[in-house]
């Protein structure tokens, strides 16, 4: 870092005149700082090119497509069955998700009927993905922040989940568990309890786990008021998920336009507070993740009191060819929402599919928070929006 | 190029904080004294009241669960070249190259029955190139191509991932792994 900022006022110049100023004295560089892409703090393959001055961010650049794999082209040569481990690898730490929002969009254009069991199983199968997903995002964001150990206890919980979904699907990060018209494999009565179970412990240690991290006082001190993003700048953005939440906007997709079994089960949508400082810092991004837990733990409750016995597989076509037309779907993410497009010209592949995804949107927000940022300030809120570039750049 | 200096409106980001008063002093103390209780509580507690987790890999190995999808096997006896498996891989992995039977060669059939109307000549998969989502498994007619729980393959050259199903020692798996 360079020495002590010049252009930066001092007490004591105040009583000069602006014009009595010497002009050139106030001018200084700023020095380019390439963050990334291989930096541990950008979650993935992120480069921000950061001016500083000194320690203060002056400007922030993010430049993507280290990780475009070409997804969306791909999925064009391929069946409808055959795009499903393709969306599976856009954000690998949600990889249910990714799935269910494009396996909706072709059943809704199929007119397949999904069967209740499975339905059941999906939102299961889903909020459980919601959790490790946020849970990783605890252990990550504490990680940036400096503190490792959560980062342990995250994951011990977070292997519960994947060794379950390995027992469900077969893999443990890339499922390929939701199918066109409904999911692979059926979950046994003891699965379905361990599932209970895990649900308990997880109340337990979230509890725990909020009051290592989230009433630490060094974590409040460097979360608090940080990374402002209020509710007009996300509105502006197209902010969604828990980033629009935490600036106190209520939105959430399973409520506003519910898919699946949502419109059945009750929750709530959790908003940011601005307890520990402004509302829409990044603290409150944090909590909102934290108590939406909680919320999907709740949903699981509700869904394994409900299960009923069935099939898990609608009646679908062993060549499937949608119909001449399109299909806009989105659903709401552990990131925010993903929407996908789907157009077919009635043949037995895809004739466009895009993806608009919500981290894309959200990196488009730092350059506007960037300014006037402390430089490790800038690392936390990089983490607190949650990216994973993998959705990023596709 | 210009260079870009910090303009006046974007340190509006700044909070101004209150000046530290006596009662905020005392508040700060407490606030810090009782985050490291309730942290160095919780992690005391693991210390000595949570049993490890971990596995040590080289000497425990981890038993996958039964529908575990790592690497593939093909059972070529009860293979009949339909290629349907090679229809449906995403990322085309599989290579089959399979010849008319002769009218006069005997009659073959494989184990559930169906009977085997091509010889298979190739039947190679690039495993370096699988992305083991399962398509392929679950379209098999007769049910010999699965996924199988062996997860310790790492080999030296890539063409070594290639494997070729008909070779003696890969179809010399099949006494440990088809059941």
């Amino acid at each position: 870092m360079s020495s002590s900022p010049k252009h930066i006022k001092d007490e004591n110049e105040d009583t000069l005149t602006p014009a009595a100023r010497p002009r050139e004295a106030m001018k200084s560089e700023l020095l380019t700082l390439n963050m990334g892409p291989q930096h541990p703090a950008t979650h993935g393959v992120l480069r921000v090119e950061i001016k500083t001055d000194s320690e203060v961010v002056a400007e922030a650049t993010p430049y993507l497509g280290y990780l475009h794999r070409c997804m969306e082209k791909h999925s064009e040569n391929v069946d409808y069955r055959g795009v499903i481990p393709f969306v599976d690898r856009m954000d690998y730490l949600a990889a249910i998700n990714m799935e269910w929002g494009y396996v909706l969009a072709v059943e809704k254009m199929l007119g397949v009927e999904v069967p209740k069991r499975a339905e059941y199983l999906r939102v299961i199968v889903g909020e459980l993905q919601r959790v490790a997903s946020h849970l990783m995002f605890f252990g990550t964001y504490a990680i940036d922040l400096g503190a490792f150990s959560p980062f342990l206890y995250a994951f011990q919980d977070r292997e519960q989940i994947l060794r379950l979904f390995e027992e469900l699907s077969g893999a443990r990060l890339l499922y390929n568990y939701f199918w066109i018209g409904g999911v692979w494999n059926d979950a046994t009565d003891s699965q379905l309890k361990r599932i209970e179970e895990f649900c308990d412990t997880m109340d337990e240690n979230l509890k725990k786990y909020h009051s290592l991290v989230g009433e630490n006082s060094i974590f409040i001190g460097r979360t608090a008021n940080v990374g402002i993003m209020d509710t007009q700048m996300c509105l502006d953005f197209g902010a969604t998920g828990p980033v629009l939440r935490g600036s106190g906007f209520a939105r959430d997709l399973r409520k506003a336009k519910p898919y699946s079994l949502y419109s059945e089960l009750d929750f709530d949508i959790i908003t940011g507070t601005g307890a520990k400082g402004t509302l829409g810092d990044c603290w409150d991004r944090y909590d909102v993740r934290m108590r939406e837990m909680h919320e999907s733990l709740k949903i699981i409750r509700q869904c394994l009191a409900g299960i009923e016995a069935g099939p898990v597989m609608g009646k679908v076509k062993k060549i499937i060819k949608l119909p001449e037309g399109e299909i806009f779907m989105s659903t709401e993410c552990p990131r925010g929402e993903l929407g996908y497009h789907i157009v077919s010209d009635g043949a037995a592949k895809p004739y466009r599919v895009k993806v608009k995804s919500s981290c894309f949107t959200h990196v488009g927000m730092l350059p506007e928070v960037a300014p006037g940022l402390l430089i490790a300030d800038f690392v936390a809120t990089i983490g607190s929006i949650d990216i994973v570039l993998g959705e990023v750049d596709r | 190029m210009s260079t870009p200096t910090i303009s006046q409106e974007s340190k509006a980001h700044y909070i101004v904080q209150e000046p530290l008063t006596l009662t905020g002093w005392f508040r700060n103390v407490f606030g810090a004294i009782k985050s490291v209780t309730t942290g160095m509580g919780i992690t005391f507690k693991y210390i000595y009241g949570v049993k490890p987790v971990s596995i040590e890999y080289p000497e425990v190995r981890e038993v996958l669960p039964e529908n575990s999808r790592s690497r593939l096997f093909n059972d070529v006896e009860n293979c009949i070249s339909c290629l349907q498996c090679a229809n449906a891989c995403p990322v085309d992995c599989i290579y089959i190259t399979a010849v008319k039977r002769g009218a006069d060669a005997p009659k073959i059939k494989t184990k559930d029955g169906t009977p085997i109307r091509l010889d298979l000549v190739q039947y190679t998969i690039d495993t370096a190139l699988c992305c083991y989502c399962g398509l392929c498994t679950t379209v098999c007619p007769t049910e010999c191509l699965t996924h199988t729980t062996d997860y310790e393959f790492a080999s030296y050259t890539i063409g070594d991932m290639k494997y070729d199903y008909l070779a003696p020692d890969i179809r010399a798996w099949r006494h440990r792994i088809v059941k």
